[in-house]
């Protein structure tokens, strides 16, 4: 008998859940309601960092877009469902914020597993998914709703190459990456310009995401006697390459993807990670005012902390999606037209912001070449180091 | 050659990192007979509560070892009384499913006071290296190699020449002959759960120290690395979880030094399945030792499974079929149909774990086979979506039994490790074997499902075709149950010698059984593949295998009913308590940690 009780237990919360819906349609279509934007990333599981990462950044965002009046009056929000970057949570996800009448379009999500599993979901159902962290090539192939500002790694690559090899004039580089979809395209990317513009990869090493010792691999690097390291990486697992790398004695120039750039980067890295170079989108003494307002703001709201390169995704994304709103209204295929419409939108990646209409991207990020000067990151002065 | 020095100082020293968490793993095992998947959860604990002695309250090294020490030892001593010592009478599944219940607590605790991001932990020891070969070791290293070594001498000696060690090995070898004799045997266990919490809390803070950084998803990993030590070294033996943590870290190394870094863990898991198949005590165990299992099946105890009227179920079943008539959103649809996909591959691990006895952790390796094949059947050779998944069901049966068998000679816990292992060589292999398929940047543009040239593209028709798919199965397994061959299945499964000599061949029926499962799994996955149009090495996860585990003993091992209601409950829970955002895990690791208390055999009951 007992078992028939929890059944009922679990179809009555079933019905709850419609009943829940339901309810939300019939509150929908009051003006004073925020304009509402769905979330679908990682607040719990393996990636959780960096959903925490992107809620700073819309949080901010938003602040200012409603100290600047909202959207034509009306607020602007966001509802953060946590997908852990699971595709099977994320497809559910998808299916909430579609059916819901409130959201107007998507972020999201993380991975590309999770985010590309929805796309479908997304495309059928006429939602916009915006996924400002989806460099896998194929993301935006899903379908016409389907956009992205996540730099481009066909962009991104030459100019980290450029950097190493006609600036800090390398010619025979080990490259270190994450051997996910991104990690990979982005080392393809790499190692075509760099050959392009001369040098020879002497080794190329992909390590898994939750590697945390590289001194064997490390070794693979010395012996193939290499001028230079690169690498593609985030900051957690790139201040330990370069930590390990000095402690193995390998003194060779470490030149590493905008991804590390962090303060967490330094705060991990240490001393290891001093003179280390990398090509990033915006640094902290940038002139540029939508770079100043950013860093300002950023530091304003979180205490003084340092803000780092997924919270400027998140900032810009939140920036973008207001731009878009704002042309396209509250109407979901409206908004999808509007992204095409959007010009020149104030970003910190991109300086201003103009999707390509074909590849539904956003071409042309902005390049800072930086180099880690007594635990601060600096812009590189051309000395060597 | 001085590279080969390298690589095997290397291999000594992250061996030496391994060893800390096999240690505790070893202890625990070799008193309780449990896989303890918390462990790792104490060395997170044991790091995070490191990083507050040494950055808030500057503590220095000595006094740093002890508070983590006591600080583990205390979060041991709760464990085991709150979690584990209620359990102690009931099936021998339901500590391992408790320890995974309490590690989802312990890890989104820690995450929810201390954030996920990364933090750095500073060493606290002076920063001078060693020259040894090509590279340096430092200070910590010789620290963490002492730690090691002390405590596995230190835990060899208490074993052998104290009282509490006699009564702890006592215990291990047989609880009920202690306790006549006057063991208090929930003390011994008190005391091993302490000794091996501290161990592992320690070990967390060194590790934190020795790369500088701790963040939450360090937890799981641990775990793994040093189940496999543990095992290799033969489980339960604690100067043979050393070793086998230098063996695991040479072989790693050397598999570095050889294939490259992305083979790395291919081996590490290669060396396990090894190791399990050629001995399978592990290494070091004595020929005199007593059999690390029981040869009959107290593993699995059958209990009264709850019987369900015909007329009930095909109401239920006919509610959840008529469901979509009604106006329910598409969510709530969605949901179900995770839960369908869930359910098939449920109906296989509880066909394999619950009916047969192999409890298998790396299920989700069945899905990956299935959608792999369906999608590049559909995508490469334009077979029909339909056919696509049988293709990729029957291959998941095939592929599967045969990864499976070398290990059908294994019993208890040892199954479930090498499950675990072949589970981990099949997502590193689809990540290396990029020719076919194409490693991690996946397969996209997977067509969406389709049956007779129509496509099934709404939710509510996908939502048909899982239902009716799963219930095929459902309904083909509690045939299968019911017939010869289930009482066959059900007499390995209790007691395999006894099966043996009525002329039951074990391997035949193994075999059988995880091709029937196997293909229940492979059409789940296949089915997922065109459900979400990319798949790549990481859409299967190990965190899947134990997903499906859980479900299966959830919803009573071997229960048809109970898989299913399992999965609509864990697919549906998390989903529930969204409204608690960041909350949510945490909630749902405490109710299943409820379940397992109260419902130890399962929902449903053991079939």
């Amino acid at each position: 008998m007992s078992n028939i009780d929890r059944r009922t237990l679990v179809k009555g919360s079933l019905a709850a859940l419609m009943a829940g819906a339901t309810f939300s349609r019939a509150a929908f279509a009051q003006s004073s309601e925020p304009i509402l934007l769905g979330v679908s990333g990682p607040l719990t599981g393996p990636n959780a960092q960096y959903g925490t990462q992107w809620k700073q950044g819309f949080d901010l965002a938003l602040d200012e877009i409603t100290a600047a009046g909202g959207i034509n009056g009306r607020k602007l929000a966001y509802q953060f469902e946590d997908s852990q970057s699971d595709p099977r949570q994320s497809v559910a996800i998808a299916q909430k914020f579609v059916s819901d009448p409130r959201i107007v379009m998507e972020l999201g999500d993380f991975s590309s597993p999770a985010s590309m599993a929805a796309s479908p979901i997304y495309q059928r159902g006429g939602l916009v998914q915006f996924g400002f962290t989806n460099s896998h090539p194929d993301f935006t192939k899903g379908g016409d709703f389907m956009w992205s500002t996540s730099v481009s790694q066909a962009d991104e690559q030459p100019l980290l190459a450029a950097y190493a090899v006609k600036r800090l004039g390398l010619k025979k580089l080990a490259v270190l990456h994450l051997n996910t979809d991104w990690g990979r395209t982005s080392r393809d990317y790499f190692v075509k310009a760099a050959k392009e513009y001369g040098a020879e990869i002497a080794v190329t090493e992909g390590y898994i995401a939750e590697e945390r010792d590289f001194r064997s691999t490390l070794v693979r690097v010395r012996d193939a006697s290499p001028d230079g390291l690169i690498l593609i990486s985030y900051y957690s697992d790139g201040a330990l390459i370069a930590r390990q790398a000095r402690q193995v004695g390998l003194k060779q120039l470490i030149c590493a993807a905008s991804s590390v750039y962090s303060p967490k980067f330094i705060e991990l890295g240490g001393e290891a990670v001093e003179d280390v170079h990398l090509g990033t989108r915006y640094f902290p003494e940038d002139p540029r005012p939508e770079v100043k307002k950013f860093i300002a703001g950023f530091k304003a709201k979180y205490g003084g902390q340092e803000p780092d390169a997924f919270n400027a995704y998140s900032y810009d994304a939140m920036n973008m999606a207001a731009a878009v709103v704002k042309i396209g209204g509250t109407d979901r295929r409206a908004i999808r037209d509007a992204f095409a419409k959007v010009k020149d939108v104030s970003s910190v990646i991109f300086g201003a912001a103009t999707f390509d209409v074909e590849s539904r991207r956003v071409k042309g990020a902005m390049n800072a070449e930086l180099v880690v000067r007594k635990g601060q990151f600096a812009l590189w002065d051309g000395k060597p180091t | 050659m001085s590279s080969w020095l390298d690589y095997t100082i290397n291999g000594l020293i992250v061996g030496n990192v391994y060893a800390l968490v096999a240690v505790g793993l070893a202890l625990i095992f070799g008193v309780s007979r449990l896989i303890n998947f918390a462990q790792g959860s104490i060395y997170l604990v044991g790091a995070y509560i490191g990083w507050v002695a040494v950055v808030q309250l500057h503590t220095p090294l000595p006094l740093t070892i002890i508070v983590v020490a006591v600080a583990a030892a205390i979060v041991g001593l709760i464990i085991e009384r709150f979690g584990l010592r209620p359990l102690q009478n009931s099936v021998r599944i339901a500590p391992l499913l408790a320890t995974i219940g309490i590690s989802f607590v312990l890890d989104q605790l820690v995450m929810l006071t201390f954030s996920p991001n990364p933090r750095a932990l500073p060493s606290q020891l002076p920063d001078v290296r060693f020259q040894v070969g090509g590279g340096t070791i430092g200070p910590l290293d010789l620290l963490i190699a002492g730690v090691g070594l002390t405590s596995a001498l230190l835990l060899f000696v208490f074993l052998r020449y104290s009282k509490l060690g006699w009564a702890v090995r006592a215990t291990a070898q047989d609880r009920d002959a202690a306790m006549q004799m006057g063991v208090d045997v929930n003390r011994v266990n008190q005391a091993v759960f302490g000794i091996a919490a501290a161990l592992g809390g320690v070990s967390g803070m060194l590790v934190g120290m020795y790369y500088n950084q701790i963040d939450t998803a360090m937890s799981l990993q641990a775990t793994l690395k040093g189940v496999v030590a543990e095992v290799v070294g033969g489980a339960g033996n604690v100067p043979g979880a050393v070793i086998g943590s230098l063996l695991l870290g040479l072989v790693e190394s050397y598999g570095v030094a050889v294939f490259g870094t992305s083979y790395r863990n291919l081996f590490a898991f290669l060396l396990l399945v090894v190791v399990l198949v050629l001995r399978p005590n592990g290494l070091f165990a004595s020929a005199r030792q007593a059999p690390p299992e029981p040869l009959t099946g107290t593993f699995i105890a059958p209990s009264r499974p709850v019987r369900i009227p015909r007329w009930a179920l095909a109401v239920a079943a006919g509610g959840f079929a008529v469901l979509p008539l009604f106006p329910v959103s598409f969510y709530v649809l969605q949901t179900l149909i995770n839960a369908w996909l869930l359910g098939m591959l449920a109906l296989s691990l509880t066909l394999v774990a619950g009916t047969i006895g192999q409890v298998s952790l790396g299920h989700a390796a069945l899905l990956a086979i299935g959608a792999y094949s369906s999608a590049l059947l559909s995508l490469t050779f334009s077979v029909p979506v339909g056919l696509a998944i049988i293709g990729g069901g029957l291959m998941s049966a095939a592929l599967g039994t045969a990864l499976i068998s070398p290990s059908f000679r294994l019993r208890g816990h040892y199954v479930s490790i090498a499950t675990l292992a072949i589970g981990e060589i099949v997502s590193l292999v689809i990540l290396n074997w990029e020719s076919v398929t194409r490693g991690p940047i996946g397969i996209s543009g997977i067509p969406p499902l389709s049956l007779f040239g129509y496509d099934l593209i709404s939710p509510t028709s996908i939502y048909w075709f899982s239902f009716a798919v799963m219930v095929v199965l459902a309904l083909l397994q509690g045939r299968l149950l019911t017939s010869h061959l289930g009482r066959s299945f059900r007499a390995i499964r209790d007691d395999d010698i006894a099966a043996r000599a009525y002329g039951l061949s074990l391997n035949r029926y193994k075999s059988l059984a995880f091709i029937f499962g196997g293909f229940a799994a492979g059409i789940s996955g296949g089915i997922a593949a065109h459900l979400y149009s990319y798949i790549n090495h990481e859409t299967f996860n190990t965190q899947q295998s134990i997903l499906a585990l859980t479900v299966v003993i959830l919803g009573g091992l071997g229960n048809v009913v109970g898989a299913i209601v399992g999965s609509v409950a864990l697919v549906g829970l998390p989903e529930l308590f969204r409204i608690a955002a960041e909350y949510r895990i945490l909630i749902y690791g405490i109710v299943l940690l409820l379940l397992v208390r109260f419902r130890p055999q399962g929902l449903l009951g053991t079939i």
